[in-house]
């Protein structure tokens, strides 16, 4: 049972070909092997092989501190660091039963939403560059490098912020930053019709995306595909509306669905979403109340024993953070449920059947961090 | 310049030097010309690319090399691939591999002959001048498919095929959308066909060959929307995904001169060719080809990439009726113009 | 479907399998006796929680046994599980829930890789997220390896 038994192709027929799409390939989004089973040009199978960049995330999470892993979580979704800084502080909060003050809170929801445009964007950007559309690329990027400077401004970093702390936040927002993240709201709306212009609205985009790579809810459910991905299958499922942490439920957006779950829903619903993010930062923005940023929290955290899963909605689906507490300061166990994992294991469900251009497409539409799969 | 040429015939057969050496020599000037033209406007036209590209996307491009603009990157960049390590992978078949970039640039070269820059600037106005360009282009694939075959990678292999279908596709439709002008004009010399258009330029009466030679003219230079041979993000590269240095530097070089070759092609069938008004022709033909190369890059940095399948859909169901339709109206219209 | 009667209808149903539980918030919690742990599961679908979440694992290295823990939720309703399975080191075999949600696949080739349970009937159980010739489950607490530096602090 040790040894493993490998699937890998040795016998090719003149029918069949095998191709390895990675680890070094421009579009598997980093290092990631996908084994291909062509017919042609028809793929007929798809293997994906994961863990070149697996770097013991959980094991460090078990030999450092409870605040040192804060800086680890950023390296998982590093497209998305402020959403894993939230997942986990908040998983340890609820851990310790700490209340985080109001302004904080307001102060989260504000950075993951920002967090959650320039996911997106970036998103966008590489879905585009994957069907052969290198402006849209560029467009994104410029978006994305102004919500850069806004959390520059705010936690010094511009992509691995570390910026949440257990029990609140460690700085309060610099005094220019409310004007500037209205003024970047301002500039950025009119931006998503431009998308629209060279994306959305193109019919080449359109028939290229169209009906491609299918996911029915069936599916879906069985395989625990979350976030966008399951959404664009028109489950109206949204862990900030449906199990809400933080202060979501004071906010009100919507949330976008799809009808069939091919690869145009999932694009429409990420370009959606980025009109919602927009909306609840702007409500937070409104209702930042003042006071303190950082709750009461012991100088060591020790929490009492006992585990803890929590979970949040982060830009590619249901983040998670399992943690089992000796009551130590270390964690005994800290496992990461990364939503690209397991949105990614449906590859092989729904890859068949298309044409290499489409895998492309697909795999890019599943929206993958290799950090996150990997950890 | 015939006389000139007769003068030197003929003070080479005074010295009693056999006839084929100074038709030889006059050939091999007249190829380097041609080479070096190829070679100075392909390098402007990448960097004119990338200056294009890179207002499209809200950046600068090339900047610093030479000074103003980056005008010299092309060239920086041209000698650092001469002077790059030539790699040949292990498992490849080297005489066809380093053929292959050869026969590429050859028949891209070779299109060169029938261009007609200005009334007396051509290399040779043959009498099936468009027929040659049709031919010789088609010679363009050849090379390619031997250059996915030979670099004994599933990439290259699977781009050369694509190119290989593409190619005949499209080669079609493009054929057809010629033949219009062509009846018009009554010749298949460019020169005529350019003398034809004294009055009227085709692409008016020819609107619809001219869209079709346009779009089939994309394709046959592999350039997005139909750049899936090479597909940088599905097959990495395509077919020279195993070419480096200088062979790939040929590669690159024929890729543009061919897009140079179509519109030149467009200009002289469509566009009146060196006609217009003040300007010397040779400098109206350019002007007006290098317009038909900026819609080219225009496009590109625009639109997303078709699938192989949408591909060959839009060449042999909508392209090729629509030459079709187009070559019978204009049939039609000049049997009842008489 | 409430925490509360979650746990009551698994108590009734299975009786002494179930060796504890509590209510946490929505959240029903149980220690499961793994010779159920599959039917417990299955009872546990049927109620309503079709949603897997995480399959984790824990290595409970000081009783000698290791754990695996399935946390299952629902699309409909906001009623939670935890599941929790104890398996002896010596032989840490679990039954696999790849035919209840084939989500579960990943997770448990996960499980195996870096903790080293074994999971009965999986279809493909190999390693995932190391190579394949690695020795060992990295995972475990008392994993040795001699590239492994002690971290000591300044």
């Amino acid at each position: 049972m040790n040894q493993t038994d490998v699937i890998e192709p040795i016998h090719e027929t003149m029918e069949e070909m095998y191709v390895n799409m990675g680890p070094q390939h421009p579009s598997t989004h980093g290092v990631l092997r996908l084994m291909l089973k062509l017919d042609g040009e028809v793929v007929t199978g798809v293997t994906p092989y994961i863990g070149y960049l697996h770097r013991c995330h959980e094991k460090i999470g078990e030999n450092r501190i409870y605040t040192q892993v804060i800086p680890y979580t950023d390296r998982l979704d590093y497209l998305a660091s402020m959403y894993n800084n939230f997942g986990y502080v908040l998983t340890v909060e609820r851990l310790m039963g700490l209340q985080v003050p109001e302004r904080a809170e307001y102060m989260r929801v504000i950075l993951a939403e920002l967090q959650r445009i320039a996911s997106h964007l970036i998103w966008m950007g590489t879905f585009g560059l994957d069907l052969g559309n290198f402006t849209i690329f560029m467009y994104c990027f410029r978006e994305r490098e102004k919500i850069l400077d806004l959390f520059e401004s705010v936690s010094g970093q511009r992509l691995n912020y570390s910026f949440y702390r257990i029990g609140g936040m460690p700085l309060d927002f610099p005094e220019s930053f409310l004007t500037e993240c209205k003024a970047f709201l301002e500039w950025f709306k009119p931006r998503l019709p431009e998308y629209d212009a060279v994306m959305t609205d193109n019919i080449i985009f359109q028939k290229r995306v169209q009906g491609l790579g299918k996911l029915d809810q069936k599916t879906a459910i069985d395989y625990a595909i979350s976030g966008p991905m399951l959404r664009g299958s028109g489950i109206k499922w949204d862990l900030r509306r449906n199990d809400p942490y933080s202060i979501y439920d004071r906010f009100e957006f919507e949330i976008p669905v799809g009808s069939t779950g091919d690869v145009w829903d999932r694009y429409m619903v990420r370009r959606q979403e980025m009109d919602e993010s927009v909306k609840i930062v702007e409500q937070a923005l409104r209702d930042l109340p003042p006071g303190e940023i950082m709750g009461k929290v012991p100088k060591k955290l020790r929490p009492p024993a006992g585990d803890m899963y929590s979970r949040v909605e982060s830009p590619r689906g249901e983040l998670g953070f399992y943690i089992v507490s000796d009551g130590s300061e270390k964690a005994y166990r800290y496992k990461v449920r990364s939503p690209a994992f397991v949105n990614l294991s449906v590859l092989p469900v729904i890859g068949p059947g298309h044409l290499v251009a489409d895998m492309v497409a697909i795999l890019g539409s599943i929206d993958i961090v290799l950090g996150e799969v990997d950890r | 310049m015939s006389t000139l040429l007769e003068g030197f015939y003929s003070a080479f057969a005074a010295l009693g030097v056999p006839w084929i050496v100074p038709r030889l020599i006059v050939m091999l000037v007249v190829a380097s010309l041609v080479i070096v033209f190829i070679s100075v406007s392909v390098m402007f036209m990448i960097w004119w690319e990338r200056k294009i590209s890179a207002h499209i996307q809200v950046r600068y491009g090339p900047m610093r090399v030479g000074g103003w603009h980056g005008w010299a990157q092309s060239i920086a960049d041209g000698i650092k691939l001469l002077i790059k390590e030539d790699v040949i992978p292990a498992g490849a078949d080297r005489l066809v591999f380093a053929l292959a970039p050869m026969v590429v640039f050859a028949a891209a070269l070779a299109a060169y002959v029938i261009i007609p820059f200005g009334p007396n600037l051509i290399v040779r106005d043959l009498n099936i001048g468009v027929l040659f360009y049709i031919s010789i282009s088609s010679l363009t694939v050849v090379g390619i498919v031997m250059a996915g075959w030979s670099s004994n990678n599933k990439y290259s292999v699977l781009g050369a095929l694509r190119s290989a279908a593409q190619a005949v596709s499209y080669e079609v439709p493009l054929v057809v959308s010629i033949l219009g002008v062509i009846m018009t004009a009554g010749s298949l010399s460019m020169i005529q066909i350019v003398e034809a258009q004294q009055r009227i330029w085709f692409v008016i009466p020819q609107f619809a060959g001219f869209l079709i030679y346009l779009t089939a003219a994309l394709a046959e230079c592999n350039r997005l929307p139909f750049d899936i041979p090479e597909a940088e993000s599905e097959l990495v590269a395509g077919f020279h995904v195993e070419y480096s240095g200088m062979r790939f530097a040929i590669f690159f070089l024929a890729e543009y001169a061919n897009m140079f070759t179509v519109a030149a092609i467009a200009t002289t069938l469509f566009l009146g060719g060196w006609r217009g008004p003040l300007l010397p022709p040779w400098l109206w033909f350019l002007i007006k080809t290098y317009f038909i190369i900026f819609v080219m890059m225009w496009l590109r940095w625009t639109l997303a990439r078709l699938r192989v399948d949408q591909l060959m859909n839009l060449g042999w169901k909508v392209l090729l009726p629509l030459a079709f339709l187009n070559m019978g109206i204009t049939g039609l219209v000049l049997v009842l113009r008489g | 479907m409430t925490a509360e009667e979650i746990i009551q209808t698994i108590r009734s149903q299975f009786g002494e399998a179930v060796k504890a539980s509590e209510v946490k918030g929505v959240e029903a919690r149980m220690d499961v006796e793994r010779g159920k742990s599959y039917e417990v599961l299955v009872a546990l679908k049927g109620m309503g929680l079709d949603y897997l979440n995480c399959i984790s694992s824990v290595d409970r290295i000081a009783s000698g046994e290791l754990e695996a823990v399935y946390n299952l939720s629902s699309l409909n309703e906001p009623a939670k599980a935890m599941v929790r399975v104890r398996v002896p080191r010596e032989d840490p075999v679990v039954r696999s829930v790849v035919p209840l949600w084939s989500a579960a696949d990943w997770h448990e080739r996960e499980a195996y890789d870096l903790m080293g349970i074994r999971f009965d009937g999986h279809p493909d159980l190999r390693r995932i997220l190391t190579s394949e010739d690695w020795v060992g489950h990295p995972l475990r607490k008392d994993y040795q390896d001699e590239r492994l530096v002690p971290y000591e602090p300044a």
